[in-house]
């Protein structure tokens, strides 16, 4: 009985090693262990033993349960990885078909910016300032230090508004810059100040492709009891690097805004070709960028700011321009136009 | 304005060395900017004489010939295929290594030898435009003609044509506070302080009679025109001037017309003193320097008739207006052939008079650009004396008749300013030795007096007295740009110890796009703030509460939008080209006129949904989309109310108004009125729209959310689907489930309205989710039971009937 019982587990190892798939093994379970298998039918003639016997058989037959049992469990789960392994292998899936896009909708590129330039001004300490796009000629100009008759108003061809106008404020105009809000908050809260001023400008003058009637320009202003041309230098800097992620220059030239003096033209180092020249600077560079100067006198004056005690400085650039720059835009009416097909591009 | 190197000349030594190019550079960072530099002989370069000695036939090529043409030592082949091309004709030939324009277009391209249809060519004969010429004569066919010169083959056409100046082009713009700059003697001034190069004063030698024949002039009106010089000059012969003056007035952009003219121009251009000339048979009687009356009228020398007001001023005889003062000359004392006798007058004229008579007679001369500038009375005396010296030089036999006339009333007291040199330090943001503060002044013609310790008084020369130099900041400026602007330090200032307000509108401008292009699914575009007649027609506005432009560009710009909407629709006719499905919404401010001075502005968001064909859902989605910007930022107390107040383009039963606690409207939803439709020709779509008042929704109360406490329990659905009259709102059956049991019915959400088959016509079939659960305890198969029965009855008493039941 013993010798039967190794020879049935030897048999049985053998035949589940040799099994080739599930439903081998299934048949063989069935053939050993099931209902009817030699295992089973073995393990009933056990009550027909000698007394003596049946402690010892019955414990060797269950080991060889066991053992047969832990086989077949082995085996089966061998059988099922590598079947999982070849389907894996077998299974075509294209991952080059394009990603299901959610839909979504698009920024405007002007609003992007100024989203990241306010967000950098922001950092430095500026307030985020608004004001009148329908303006009075005093902020627009007088206010500025621009009188009638100043040949400066010409590089400001001005939009007006019809039968406005008084005394106090002159006639209305749709603001040339965004210069008028200096005055404004200068008004409002005094000195200190440090502000930006982001919105849209107007200008009465042809269209075409680098010239709108509308336009966003920011406006950035700082007045302090000590502030210097060297701090303007270093705030656009610091600006422009944010801006643009890399190490940019500023470069100053003498330039005429009557609101400023000194009054100044900046240029930043091209980001291009990093200065060596290129078809974007014009070989030169350097980038045209934006006005500045020391915030004249007479301006602090029209914002009710003791030009003894404190100073200051302001700065205008185009954001329309910029934005053009960064994202190589060379029509300028796109920005205006409500052409999907453009505004889907951001 | 253009500037000629060989004419700067005359006034500062620069020497040889100095290269143009840096010259331009640094003017450009301490002066003003210089656009350009024009090297004349850059275009010429390896272009020479040639002589055509045989003309043969192309053999592949009709309209081609071989030119064996002699360029000097040897006689080459030349394909060419010129109309005027004869034997014995001088030309211009670009030898290989010559940068020439085909045709006179594009980017220059380097000559190199070759074979054009087989046949070898030296070069190319070249037509007047491809070399940087300018030959009117030409026809466009034809190659340059030399043969009037003769040159000899093979001598550069630099040499033949002169062309070896070298031109500055200044930016006017950046001269706009310079007067002083606006002549080549005053750029030369400028080098001379920047670059330390020798100034040479002009001392005109013309010998003026101390007796003899003055002009008489009589000024009436001294603000106008605080000095006016005149000279007679007799026995002049009116002819072509000499070529090295018109050489020099071509280089710096102007026509040539006679020596007397071109004597007048020369000067403009040499000192930026504005002259003019006229013939003295012309003028009865003394000049009159006046307003003009009301309604006189001049012809101008450009032949055109312009009205006059009393506000202008003029230059008269005893009749008549002979000139517009400092504008332009009058057609009646022009200088002509016949010309013998010749009125200089150099004249200083009130630089705002100047600039609004120029401005209303719509007349822009180069005069009118120097004088708005506000010149220097002083110039116009050397310029008179000037002007004399050249016309005895080039037309020797004219005779000065006697003194200069010299009216004249203006402040001869220097400007004297005090200059804080701290405070210079601190703008500037530099440690400025006083020393070399005083050094950079004096360099500039500014004299300096040491009033105390650390204060100069600084004397202002005469030509930068006139508005340009007014006080300190003024100075400070000279000093930091010559100092150099490269040599400030950069610098960051100490953040401020008051931080800034936040501007939370700006803040929450921007979550608001992201919410709507990057949640919602729309686009965001930008339009003109202005629109037409015809736009308000189309939308069914009316003009009145409107501001209207004065000046405007094009019809369709001519009123400020009080509405987002009309330049949307624009928007969605032009897209629908290429999309069927639209969204998209503005970001702007509307402008109403309310008859104060300052119109409202209000920031408002527009925005539209289009779909091709029938579409009843969009309305919904318009409304869904309002929905999350208030649940975006919380927004509490809004009321919807059916209908619509003040929006004529809205459909008066498809619109929805949102109204604060105020009664203020915050938002509007609606489809789009059957007729605003059919304006803008979008019949075939289904459009809805909404406006948001973003300035009053941001004024709401926009709470922080409170936590409710999660329920340990299990929450139960049940489904719940009513046919009930179609008029019934749905916003009522919902609130009649949601009341049958406030502590148990947690929420009740639509998720179908059906109408059609099965249903009869009157009535819909509406399908509601119900949620039910207890905050204590699992709910019961009877307790759900229960509320069902509940909401079936009390639905049953709206006039429902229950399906399914």
């Amino acid at each position: 009985m013993e010798k039967k019982l190794k020879n049935l587990e030897e048999e049985c190892l053998k035949a589940v090693i040799k099994a080739e798939n599930l439903e081998e093994l299934k048949k063989l379970e069935i053939k050993y262990l099931g209902r009817k298998g030699k295992l089973t039918l073995i393990l009933r003639g056990l009550k027909d033993l000698p007394k003596e016997q049946k402690p010892l058989i019955g414990k060797l037959s269950n080991e060889v349960k066991n053992t047969l049992e832990k086989a077949f469990e082995e085996k089966k789960q061998k059988l099922e990885s590598a079947g999982i392994e070849k389907e894996l292998k077998k299974e075509f899936f294209d991952t080059t078909i394009p990603g299901k896009a959610r839909k979504i909708g698009h920024i405007h590129p002007i609003s992007r910016l100024q989203e990241e330039v306010e967000r950098i001004f922001s950092q430095m300490g500026f307030a985020i300032m608004d004001g009148p796009e329908a303006e009075s000629e005093y902020y627009n100009f007088e206010g500025l230090n621009i009188p009638e008759d100043h040949p400066a108003r010409d590089m400001q061809d001005t939009f007006f508004i019809k039968g406005k106008g008084d005394k106090k404020h002159g006639r209305m105009v749709l603001r040339t810059h965004t210069s008028p809000v200096q005055i404004r908050t200068m008004e409002k809260y005094g000195a200190p100040l440090r502000v930006i001023i982001p919105g849209r400008c107007f200008r009465y003058e042809a269209t075409d492709a680098s010239h709108d009637s509308t336009f966003y320009q920011v406006e950035g202003l700082l007045v302090d009891e000590k502030t210097s041309l060297g701090h303007l230098k270093g705030i656009l800097a610091e600006f422009l690097t944010r801006l643009f992620s890399k190490p940019v220059k500023i470069r100053f030239r003498p330039g005429y805004f009557p609101f400023v003096e000194p009054g100044l033209e900046v240029d930043f180092s091209c980001f291009i070709c990093k200065g060596k020249g290129c078809r974007v600077c014009k070989h030169t560079g350097w980038i045209e960028f934006m006005g500045a100067g020391m915030v004249h006198e007479n301006v602090l004056k029209s914002g009710g700011i003791d030009s003894k005690k404190y100073q200051g400085w302001a700065f205008g650039f185009g954001l329309t321009r910029l934005t053009m720059m960064r994202h190589e835009i060379d029509d300028i009416r796109l920005l205006t136009s409500g052409n999907l097909r453009f505004i889907k591009q951001f | 304005m253009y500037i000629s190197l060989d004419w700067l000349q005359d006034f500062v030594k620069i020497p040889k060395t100095q290269d143009p190019y840096d010259l331009a550079d640094t003017l450009t960072l301490k002066t003003a900017e210089v656009e350009s530099v024009f090297d004349e002989s850059e275009n010429l370069e390896k272009i020479v004489a040639g002589q055509i000695i045989e003309l043969l036939p192309h053999p592949n090529a009709d309209k081609l010939k071989i030119a064996k043409t002699s360029i000097g030592k040897e006689t080459v082949p030349i394909i060419c295929g010129g109309a005027n091309l004869k034997e014995g004709m001088y030309v211009a030939v670009a030898l290989p290594g010559a940068k020439i324009r085909w045709h006179g277009e594009g980017d220059p391209v380097t000559l190199e030898k070759t074979k054009i249809r087989g046949e070898k060519s030296y070069g190319m004969i070249c037509a007047s435009n491809e070399i940087g010429l300018d030959n009117p004569e030409e026809g466009p066919e034809d190659i340059l003609d030399l043969s009037s010169i003769k040159p000899n083959p093979g001598t550069p056409l630099t040499e033949i044509l002169e062309k070896n100046d070298i031109v500055f082009e200044f930016d006017n713009k950046s001269l706009t506070h310079r007067p002083d700059l606006w002549g080549h003697y005053g750029i030369a001034r400028e080098i001379s302080a920047i670059k330390d190069y020798k100034f040479i004063t002009l001392k005109p030698k013309a010998k003026i009679p101390s007796t003899g024949e003055s002009v008489k002039v009589e000024i009436k009106d001294y603000d106008l025109c605080p000095r006016y010089c005149g000279l007679i000059i007799n026995n002049i012969k009116v002819e072509e001037s000499p070529s090295w003056m018109k050489k020099r007035l071509k280089a710096t952009g102007h026509g040539t017309h006679n020596n007397i003219v071109d004597v007048t121009n020369y000067i403009l251009t040499e000192l930026g003193q504005p002259m003019h000339a006229f013939d003295k048979n012309y003028i009865k009687g003394k000049i009159i320097v006046r307003r003009a009356k009301k309604d006189e009228k001049i012809t101008t020398l450009d032949d055109k008739i312009k009205k006059l007001t009393e506000k202008m001023l003029v230059i008269a005889d005893h009749d008549k207006p002979v000139a517009v003062a400092g504008v332009i000359g009058g057609e009646n004392s022009e200088i002509n052939n016949n010309t013998t006798s010749i009125i200089l007058e150099s004249a200083n004229f009130n630089a705002a008079s100047v600039r609004r008579t120029s401005s209303s007679l719509g007349i822009r001369t180069d005069a009118v650009q120097r004088f708005e500038k506000s010149l220097d009375p002083n110039l116009a005396e050397l310029a008179i004396k000037r002007a004399a010296e050249l016309i005895l030089e080039i037309c020797p036999e004219a005779k000065i008749a006697g003194p200069i006339t010299d009216i004249q009333k203006f402040n001869k007291n220097p400007l004297k300013i005090n200059l804080d040199v701290q405070k210079t330090k601190s703008k500037i943001g530099v440690d400025i030795p006083a020393e070399e503060i005083r050094n950079i002044l004096e360099n500039l013609n500014f004299k300096i007096k040491e009033k105390e310790k650390n204060i100069y008084e600084v004397t202002v020369p005469s030509f930068r007295a006139t508005k340009d130099i007014e006080n300190q900041d003024d100075l400070i400026e000279e000093i930091a740009r010559i100092y150099g602007y490269e040599n400030v330090p950069t610098s960051l200032p100490t953040l401020p110890t008051k931080l800034p307000e936040e501007n939370t509108e700006r803040f929450k401008k921007h979550r608001t796009r992201e919410l709507f292009s990057y949640s919602l699914g729309f686009d965001e575009v930008y339009n003109y703030s202005f629109y037409g007649e015809k736009e308000i027609k189309n939308c069914l506005l009316k003009e009145e509460g409107h501001l209207k432009l004065l000046n405007y560009l094009s019809e369709d710009q001519t009123h400020l939008r009080i509405s987002l909407i009309p330049n949307i629709l624009r928007n969605l006719r032009l897209n629908i080209k290429y999309f069927d499905n639209i969204n998209i919404y503005e970001i702007g401010r509307t402008y109403k006129e309310i008859g104060r001075y300052m119109p409202v502005e209000e920031k408002f968001i527009g925005g539209a949904i289009l779909k091709k064909g029938r579409n009843t859902d969009i309305f919904y989605e318009a409304k869904g989309a309002v929905e999350k910007f208030f649940e975006r930022f919380n927004l509490q107390n809004i009321e919807e109310v059916k209908g619509i107040k003040n929006t004529p383009y809205a459909h008066p039963s498809k619109s929805i108004s949102f109204i604060d606690g105020h009664g203020q409207t915050i938002a509007k939803v609606f489809i789009l009125h059957p007729t605003v439709k059919n304006n803008h020709e979008l019949e075939k779509y289904s459009i809805a729209v909404f406006e948001l008042n973003f300035t009053e929704a941001l004024k709401l109360e926009q709470p922080i959310k409170k936590y409710k406490k999660l329920s340990k329990f299990p929450g139960l659905d049940i489904d719940i689907s009513v046919v009930i009259d179609r008029a019934r709102k749905i916003k009522e059956i919902r609130e009649t489930i949601l009341e049958t049991d406030n502590n148990l019915i947690q929420e009740v959400t639509l998720f179908d309205i059906y109408e059609g088959e099965n249903i009869p016509p009157d009535k819909k079939a509406v399908a509601f989710k119900v949620m039910l659960m207890a905050q204590d305890r699992t709910m019961t198969d009877e307790e759900m039971a229960e509320i069902q029965q509940k909401i079936f009855k009390n639905l049953e008493k709206l006039g429902g009937k229950i399906r399914g039941k």
